[in-house]
């Protein structure tokens, strides 16, 4: 009796093993643990058996009961992590993406947008302005009257108002620097100032790799009671690392621009390169980025500001300049050329 | 400015390498811009501001190096006293103070006009100068030396003993030593004899008067010229010279006599003669060297770090600015003129600060307060990124183009040239008039993609300009696109969302075909003038929605937006109609039925259902399907 409980487990062992699906596993479940299954059959023998016969029977049968419980839900679990591979095997990885039809920011938003993003930081607020400019917010607000030599780096289109001639002629001009908006924002307020104003600004020049007549800028400037020569260099430095990477090297420089005083330039050591010198950096190693400069103090005069009582800096960021060292893009014109080719790289 | 180190050597003694020298030479503010090493020596290529007049010439340079260095300057040495040996040769001169403050001026007679020696030939070769003889290459030298320019006139070519100083009329004809003819504009300083105009003062001598090879006796003229009618005489010719870039920076006013003196001893070494007239000294005030007041405390206040007196003092005193330490923690400086740069405190603050290296300072972030209130001008940057965000979202790539068209931009795109804005110099017709519209690159953008691109949708966020005059321009901020992938309904779904998204109460816009292309256009400045951002949540409605599609066929004429109107109007339990699908002239609707406060019944729906028909029939005489 007990060989024939025997042969039962050996039969459902083999084909619970043999099996390949859950379906199939439970069709020898049922076969064998079901109420009309072998085993129950071979229990209804019981009560032909003497008492001590019965006690081993109903044990071994137990057992039994107990193992082929044990290994169909071992079976289970195996199949299912079969399937589960065979899921997976049926993806073929290397078959290329089709990218989501999401359009591509131009890269001097992207530079705007960053270094709006680093100024709020620190205080700032953003700003904006005509393009159709005066002289006098151009150039004499900032200290720089007609005929001044430096109005020589910033050669000036002028506007025709030939139908109504109510202007001088050559007072309004296509701004060629955003120094400009220092006046217009100024002159409006109360220190203490944080302010940046991104836009674009024009110039007479012939258009090669590193000039074009129109370029983006940024002008940013700030007064208050305590302004320090070492407040500027730690603005300078904090907006570069924050937008061009804490590796850069930055150096300054002493320059004039008519509304500052000390005047200060700033290099970055050519990314490009790494400054031992190459046609992006004109083989000096570094590139001009920053132009700044503690204001004037005429120029504070300029827009009703006590320079006894306060005093502050300015500084300019050429958006053209830093996206192409960003990216290392050895032309300017390729910035305003809309090739979905170029574009398509941001 | 060419700077050869040998020649800087002269003057201070220069122990920093080359590399070393340019860098500190740019952090003092002289751009060191190329470094050439020759067979012999070096030379340095320097960038020079339009402040600093003095380093036109290589004493300026030296005095910056010895500053830098920490050294003496040697200048060379005046021998002659300018006394007249021999006959006197009379000449009559009529200044005008106005435009040229200062004449200063000497004849020597029995000049041997000939050739340079060697060494003032190679000087002025490794300046890019070629050499002429031995006078004109003397005041060459000297100019470059010591920068005050210096003119030889031949002595005898002025008519008459006399000469005036004047302004030109306009017109008249000048023909240049280097044998150029040039119609003078207005206002330029000549010199006149009786007979003609000789010399266009501080831009370029005149044929008619210069040294040449028979020339016996030469007037040596080392004036002060107002840079303002240099400068604009110089750019109405296109004309300039290494004379004008100095007079227009404004000349060392205090420097002829010492320039005088300068060449008239190397003539009268190197050309022989003698002095045959008094010192000429036409001026009508004194141009002596200024007091400038530092005070310690300032210094530190705007520096943000303390530099001791004595470095200050030494520092000062290196720049050759003569500090005097006075009462009250005040140096006082004797600026010397060649300095005309140096007018207020500030100037000093600076000249203390570059010398002492701008990187040595350290760096500090500014302390005060931030202001809050809204500034003047202010752009709401992120209100822009959102629009910009949800256009690329949208399958747009965004594209910066130039604002100046040209005329044939606007004639392909049928626009009037009228309440334009033109260029009265444009670098090329190419770029002469202010767009007043961003569909004109971007049809161009679209056509410069297309050979690349199956799918090209772009779109640009900028200004237009516009105005009947200057003074009422103006220019607005439009957003506009192109697109060949999208249709009209999905442009126009972008719109609206991006109007939802920033509240847009106001906004309106243009949506066009153009070719095989769909154009939209919105006055953004507008737009974004008033909005309504406020959202309110509505609760999801606890009871389900019965949805059902209408087929209908309808005529041509009939308007979608108004069908969709209508069947709405019907019962206040139409929550919302969409339109489906379209073939041929029968268009579905999809219709949402709501009751937020109960289940609905068919038998509900069914009347709403029996209404909408009955009207679009009465209404568009439309065809249920």
């Amino acid at each position: 009796m007990i060989e024939e409980l025997l042969q039962i487990k050996n039969d459902a062992i083999s084909l619970i093993l043999s099996t390949q699906t859950t379906e199939q596993l439970e069709e020898i479940r049922i076969q064998f643990l079901g109420r009309s299954g072998k085993l129950n059959i071979a229990m209804k023998q019981l009560p032909k058996l003497t008492p001590e016969e019965r006690a081993r029977f109903g044990k071994t049968a137990n057992e039994i009961k107990n193992i082929l419980e044990e290994a169909i839900i071992n079976q289970k679990s195996k199949l299912k992590n079969q399937n589960k591979n065979k899921e997976k095997l049926s993806i073929d990885f290397t078959t290329p993406s089709i990218p989501p039809k999401i359009g591509h920011l131009h890269p001097i938003t992207q530079a705007i947008t960053d270094t709006v993003e680093v100024f709020k930081m620190l205080g700032y607020q953003a700003a904006d302005g005509p393009e159709i400019e005066t002289d006098y917010y151009n150039f004499e607000a900032l200290n720089i009257p007609k005929d001044h030599p430096s109005r020589d780096t910033q050669m000036t289109f002028y506007l025709d108002d030939k139908e109504v001639q109510t202007n001088t002629p050559g007072e309004i001009i296509l701004r060629t620097q955003m120094s400009g908006m220092q006046a217009r924002v100024m002159e409006k307020m109360e220190p203490p100032v944080r302010v940046i104003v991104p836009g674009k600004v024009y110039r007479y020049e012939q258009v090669d790799a590193s000039h074009g007549f129109e370029f983006w800028q940024l002008e940013g400037f700030l007064v208050d009671k305590h302004v320090r020569l070492t407040d500027l260099f730690g603005t300078l430095d904090y907006v570069l690392k924050a937008l061009l990477g804490k590796n850069i090297e930055l150096k300054f420089a002493t320059t004039n621009f008519p509304f500052v005083e000390p005047g200060v330039d700033t290099y970055i050591k050519c990314t490009v390169c790494g400054g031992i010198g190459c046609s992006f950096c004109k083989n000096s190693g570094w590139s001009e980025i920053m132009p700044a400069g503690m204001i004037h103090p005429n120029v504070l005069r300029n827009v009703g500001f006590d320079p006894k009582v306060y005093n502050g800096f300015a500084f300019c960021i050429g958006f053209s300049r830093l996206v192409t060292l960003k990216y290392q893009m050895s032309d300017l014109r390729l910035l305003s050329n809309p090739d979905l080719r170029i574009i398509n790289q941001f | 400015m060419l700077v050869p180190l040998s020649w800087l050597k002269e003057y201070v003694n220069v122990t920093l390498d080359p590399r070393t020298l340019g860098d500190r030479l740019t952090e003092v503010g002289l751009s060191c811009e190329k470094i050439i090493k020759t067979s012999d020596d070096v030379i340095l290529e320097l960038e020079i501001t339009p402040n600093r007049p003095d380093w036109l010439s290589i004493m300026g340079v030296a005095r910056e190096v010895a500053a830098i260095e920490n050294k003496k300057i040697n200048y060379p040495k005046l021998k002659t006293n300018l006394k007249p040996k021999g006959d006197i040769l009379p000449l009559k001169i009529h200044p005008n103070y106005k435009i040229t403050p200062r004449i200063s001026g000497i004849i020597i007679n029995n000049v041997k006009v000939g050739l340079s020696p060697k060494w003032l030939v190679e000087k002025l070769e490794q300046l890019g100068q070629r050499s002429i003889n031995n006078i004109v290459d003397i005041t060459n030298f000297v100019m470059w030396e010591l920068g005050n320019p210096i003119h030889s006139f031949d002595y005898h070519r002025i008519e008459g003993s006399e000469m005036w100083v004047k302004q030109s009329a306009g017109g008249e004809e000048f023909e240049s030593v280097d044998n150029i003819k040039y119609k003078l504009p207005k206002g330029a300083i000549v010199y006149e004899d009786k007979n003609k105009i000789f010399d266009l003062v501080g831009i370029k001598g005149g044929a008619n008067s210069g040294t040449y090879d028979d020339t016996k006796a030469v007037f040596i003229v080392v004036e002060v010229d107002d840079p303002v009618l240099i400068r604009k005489a110089s750019q109405k010719l296109a004309l300039r010279s290494d004379a004008s870039a100095i007079f227009e920076r404004n000349v060392n006013r205090g420097g002829t006599i010492d320039a005088l003196r300068r060449v008239t001893d190397l003539i009268l070494e190197l050309a022989g003669g003698n002095i045959a007239s008094n010192l000429i000294d036409l001026k009508e005030e004194e141009f002596n060297p200024w007091k400038l007041d530092l005070s310690l405390e300032r210094l530190e206040f705007v520096l943000g770090i303390k530099i001791s007196e004595k470095d200050v003092i030494n520092i000062l005193d290196k720049l050759s600015l003569n500090p005097k330490k006075l009462k009250g923690n005040i140096i006082q400086c004797l600026i010397p003129t060649y300095r005309n740069d140096l007018k207020i405190e500030e100037d000093l603050i600076e000249e203390v600060a570059r010398i002492y290296g701008y990187n040595n300072f350290p760096k500090t972030l500014p302390t005060g307060q931030i202001p809050t209130d809204e500034i003047p001008h202010y752009k709401d940057y992120l209100l822009y990124d959102k629009a910009k965000n949800i256009l690329t979202g949208a399958g747009f790539s965004e594209i910066y183009t130039y604002s100046l068209v040209s005329k044939k931009d606007l004639e392909e795109n049928d626009i009037e040239i009228v309440d334009l804005i033109k260029v009265t110099n444009p670098v090329s017709l190419e770029f002469e008039y202010l767009r007043p519209s961003l569909l004109i690159n971007l049809k161009k953008a679209y056509k410069l993609n297309i050979s690349n691109f199956k799918e090209v949708n772009l779109f640009e966020l900028g200004k237009i300009y516009h105005g009947k005059t200057l003074e009422t321009a103006k220019e607005p901020y439009y957003l506009s696109g192109i697109t060949n992938s999208l249709n009209f309904a999905r442009v126009k779904g972008v719109i609206e969302r991006l109007i939802s998204e920033l509240g847009l109460a106001d906004a309106k816009y243009d949506i066009s075909l153009s070719g095989k292309t769909i154009i939209f256009d919105m006055n953004f400045s507008d737009a974004i003038k008033n909005r309504n951002t406020k959202k309110i949540f509505k609760p999801i409605s606890k009871y389900p929605p019965i949805t059902e599609d209408l087929s209908l066929e309808l005529n041509e004429n009939v308007k979608v937006g108004e069908v969709i109107e209508v069947i709405k109007k019907q019962s206040n339990l139409v929550s919302d109609v969409s339109l489906l699908d379209i073939y041929g002239n029968t268009k579905t609707f999809h219709i949402i039925y709501l009751d937020e406060n109960k289940n609905l019944t068919n038998e509900e729906v069914g009347e709403i259902r029996e209404k909408i028909i009955k009207v679009l029939k009465d209404k568009f005489n439309a065809r249920i399907k």
